[in-house]
């Protein structure tokens, strides 16, 4: 039946993934299966020390070893990258930076022969001194890690802190914070670390290059969450005009935040570069996945609060030290976003808030889904329960009196619309039976339940355009440079663009992106493309219709206002169908053959970046996302190990338009949740990761999947869908880890503040209240 | 010094050169370009590169192409018959068990070696069967929907 806008009501309705036939079959092409005629492959030397000068490299055995083609090292390639700040050479020149950072490439005519290539290369390195935590690096007399720092080109706000590792430093303040402590009854102070995580895509990075001699153009295929700032990042650092440069996106498998710079890229584009044409492909093996791409930033926080004996906030300093590692890739925006978020969704009257982002020389980091939501929230939530505790208020009483509401002004003075937290708090409650004791199965393993809660932003404002093809046969085509990265972007955009034009969902396509063809979009990141590409694809969607319409008014000589499309069906009011779009075309192009085009593009109202600096007022984030999790966990207090048992994810989502992708994303992010809190880390011994192999790096399993319930908190039902829809991939992540230090506090009685709470620190922490009771 | 070897991979012979070393991974990608067959690890830790040999799971890179000489592969290009998806597969597709889809070939895989074993698995055992498969987008419930679906609609 047609709906009241005149389309079948695509968006909203639970539909099959669009890419999901492909990716079943084996038939979807992902990065690493993509093979070019005369394709060579690629391998990476990297740094065995985490800071050193390199003396001398004698790559002269290498280039003579069977089936090497091309061998290159910073010398011969010395050109920097970085979105925000050009510090990263392709290849190390002169000093390498941590264990793992590129020091030679080879190129050979296989991966066997250019591995081998690779232990012919003679380096001769002179050992600096190295710093690995982020807290010794600032002090005074700590090496510097990038002396130089003051000649990088940069793309933020120079805030560094000369002559320091501080990279980035940055303060924010609201109201009068002594005044605030001075009005509370209690003053609560807790420190919390967050570790380095992983994003561990299941494929790991991949690219293909190829570089055209004669015409100096560089191709490059490349699976990431953003192929245009891929592409824009790569042309800065060459200083190559965009048209010189394209970047192919096949399927991606997986992302999260980790394929949004260039990684295997800088590898395989140096090497094309010496090979005469030959494309050259760069997979890095797991061990550099996890060594050398990037990691979630680690971040130590230290929390002080204050608050009335009601539960009333007053005030709250917060300091946070991020590490940035050995250069900077979009760690800056997270360190950015990631303190200004430090006060939850809760409204908190005076701030003092200090972030200080610090190079040291280990693997380089930024986003990872949540941008910095995930390490201040898990601060936040937890000391939110132990406030609770001490004043005698039930967690989810206390989350619900100082919620933002409504109409509510964020820190820079933004009115804040659609806010839907409260009622995220109250159905993930409801719904775990919080108020209700967990029953233990026994006095060694017992149960107990917590909450969390989150506010995230999204960046604003960000642009995305795209296009939409209409062919004679009523076949309509999105090009866009969303990827499809897992998070369902193909779907979303084919539902919209079906009801936008008015034809069935199987009638629309959706290619993966291609720099060259489809038009630029900010990315994959953020939370932002359903919300932005999708109003995007709308528009074009809308433009291609109303040219359809016209000439369907044309050849039927009538009004256009009289007609409509509904599923590929031009339609006139009082005499019902008149014929297909398919017949329509046919006539306009008189049985040959054309396309109509139409354009979409969306940019919302806001500011180019909150900065953390007083008095900036304005748009920081065109919607805010909430999200409560709340978790029933077991913990056998004889191993300290924690199961999570039941989650329930309650999520302002706005509206769902495909509810499947929406259960997706928040299932998938509650089992990523768990495995950051539980499982995660990094062990290092000197800059060097020792656990660099997915059995040595666990992850969960199925075996560790709970019971979740999703529950989509959403706008009241007369407002248009895409007016009010939320992200959702990113928000998920962030509630799940202070949920279960809440549960397991709950259940046990002991409070865990660094993640990730592993067993021996549960028992460890068990023993230490013991000895308490016992003294 | 290369060894002769035939293996049947979905349904056909495939006589072939390798040495020795080669893993049954690299000849099913490299040689055969069966690409469905995804490289995560290449150290048995991941799952995903996980084929049936004589209908059993096995993660093929750490199984030798020249130890599956003679005996049967199916990878997930092999089990659509006559352009008609296996009851697995329509499952995955239709309980939403696809995400980024890395994972999935290995999932389905392993799941249609798990049924034809026992079509109607307790929970337990689905997720200790599929337990050595990793899946970073966390699509876990779903596919365990998706196995439950099926072993459903074979009982009926």
């Amino acid at each position: 039946m047609m709906s009241q806008k005149g389309s079948a009501g695509y968006v909203g309705k639970r539909v099959l993934r669009v890419d999901a036939p492909a990716k079943v079959t084996g038939n979807a092409v992902y990065g690493i299966d993509i093979e070019l005629p005369g394709m060579l492959h690629g391998a990476t030397l990297r740094s065995p020390y985490p800071h050193a000068d390199i003396v001398e490299i004698d790559t002269s055995a290498a280039l003579k070893a069977p089936g090497v083609r091309a061998v290159v090292t910073g010398k011969d390639f010395p050109c920097y990258f970085g979105d925000m700040v050009r510090d990263q050479p392709f290849l190390a020149v002169d000093r390498v930076r941590f264990v793992g950072d590129p020091v030679a490439a080879v190129a050979a005519e296989t991966e066997a022969q250019a591995l081998e290539a690779l232990e012919k290369i003679r380096v001769k390195y002179r050992e600096l001194p190295a710093v690995f935590d982020p807290r010794e690096a600032m002090a005074e007399g700590a090496p510097l890690i990038h002396p130089d720092f003051e000649k990088y080109t940069r793309n933020i706000p120079a805030s560094m802190v000369p002559h320091t590792n501080i990279c980035v430093s940055r303060k924010f303040s609201l109201g009068d914070v002594e005044k605030g402590f001075a009005e509370a009854d209690e003053i609560f102070e807790d420190s919390f670390s967050a570790q380095a995580l992983s994003h561990v895509t299941m494929e790991p990075h991949t690219a293909i290059a190829q570089f055209t001699p004669l015409d100096g153009h560089y191709t490059v295929w490349s699976p990431s969450d953003r192929p245009q700032r891929l592409h824009k990042e790569l042309a800065d650092a060459l200083g190559l005009a965009h048209t010189r440069i394209r970047f192919i996106v096949p399927y991606v498998g997986g992302s999260y935040g980790g394929k949004n710079t260039l990684r295997a890229e800088a590898i395989a584009v140096a090497l094309a570069r010496f090979t005469h044409g030959r494309p050259v492909k760069v997979v890095f093996s797991r061990a550099e996945a996890l060594t050398a791409t990037q990691t979630r930033l680690a971040a130590f926080m230290k929390l002080t609060t204050g608050v009335r004996k009601d539960g009333t906030f007053t005030a709250r300093r917060a300091e946070i030290v991020w590490d940035n590692g050995a250069y900077i890739s979009n760690a800056p925006g997270v360190a950015n976003r990631g303190v200004l978020t430090i006060l939850g969704p809760y409204r908190i009257p005076n701030l003092d808030l200090v972030s200080r982002l610090v190079y040291t020389n280990k693997e380089t980091t930024g986003s990872y889904r949540g941008f910095g939501t995930t390490q201040v929230t898990w601060a936040c939530e937890v000391q939110m329960d132990i406030i609770a505790a001490k004043l005698g208020i039930d967690p989810l009483t206390i989350r619900l009196k100082n919620a933002y509401v409504e109409g509510d002004a964020y820190i820079n003075g933004q009115i804040m619309r659609d806010v839907r937290v409260k009622e995220t708090i109250e159905k993930a409650g409801r719904e775990i039976k919080l108020e209700k004791d967990s029953t233990s199965p026994s006095p060694t393993r017992r149960r107990g339940k917590g909450i969390a809660t989150m506010l995230k932003s999204t960046a604003t404002p960000t642009d995305s355009f795209c296009a939409i093809k209409v062919d004679m046969d009523g076949g309509v085509t999105v090009f866009s440079s969303s990827s499809e990265i897992g998070a369902g972007e193909q779907t979303m955009m084919a539902q919209i663009a079906a009801d936008a034009v008015g034809v069935p969902l199987s009638a629309v396509s959706v290619p993966n992106p291609d720099t060259a063809i489809t038009p630029y979009d900010h990315g994959v990141s953020s939370s932002r493309t359903t919300y932005h590409m999708g109003n995007c694809v709308q528009q074009a969607g809308r433009d291609v219709r109303k040219r359809l319409l016209g000439i369907a008014a044309e050849v039927l000589a009538t009004d256009p206002e009289r007609l409509s499309l509904f599923e590929g069906n031009i339609i006139e009011t009082g005499v019902g169908q008149r014929m297909t779009l398919k017949e329509l075309l046919s006539k306009k192009f008189n049985n040959k053959s054309g396309a109509i085009f139409g354009e979409g593009h969306f940019t919302p109202a806001g500011n180019p970046v909150l900065e953390a600096r007083e008095g900036l007022k304005g748009i920081s984030s065109i919607f805010w996302m909430f999200a409560t999790h709340a978790a029933e966990v077991e913990v056998d207090t004889e191993t300290g190990v924690v199961k999570v048992l039941n989650v329930a994810a309650a999520h302002d989502i706005g509206r769902a338009i495909n509810p499947v992708g929406c259960e997706q994303q928040i299932e998938g992010s509650v089992i990523l949740g768990i495995s950051n809190t539980l499982f995660e880390e990094f062990k290092m011994e000197n800059g060097r990761i020792l656990n660099d192999s997915l059995s040595d790096y666990k992850l969960a399993t199925m075996e560790d999947l709970p019971k979740i319930v999703s529950i989509f908190v959403e706008a009241e039902p007369d407002r248009e869908a895409l007016a009010v829809v939320k992200g959702i991939g990113e928000p998920a992540a962030a509630a799940t880890a202070p949920a279960i230090a809440n549960a397991i506090y709950n259940a046990v009685g002991v409070r865990i503040k660094d993640l990730p709470i592993t067993p021996d620190k549960v028992l460890a922490a068990l023993r230490e209240k013991d000895n308490q009771k016992g003294r | 010094m290369k060894i002769s070897i035939d293996i049947h991979v979905n349904g056909e012979q495939y006589p072939a050169e390798v040495e020795p070393r080669t893993t049954l991974l690299e000849f099913l990608r490299g040689t055969l370009h069966l690409t469905g067959t995804k490289e995560g690890c290449g150290l048995g830790d991941c799952g995903t590169c996980i084929v049936l040999l004589d209908g059993k799971p096995v993660n093929s890179c750490l199984v030798l192409a020249v130890d599956a000489n003679g005996r049967r592969v199916t990878t997930i290009e092999g089990l659509a018959e006559d352009g008609k998806l296996h009851p697995v597969q329509q499952s995955f597709i239709d309980n939403g068990a696809v995400q980024c889809g890395f994972c999935t070939p290995a999932m389905i895989l392993t799941t249609k070696a798990l049924l034809d074993k026992n079509p109607d698995p307790a929970e337990g055992e689905i997720k200790q069967a599929l337990g050595g498969i990793l899946c970073r987008c966390g699509s876990y419930q779903k596919i365990l929907n998706s196995v439950q679906a099926v072993g459903k609609g074979e009982r009926k």
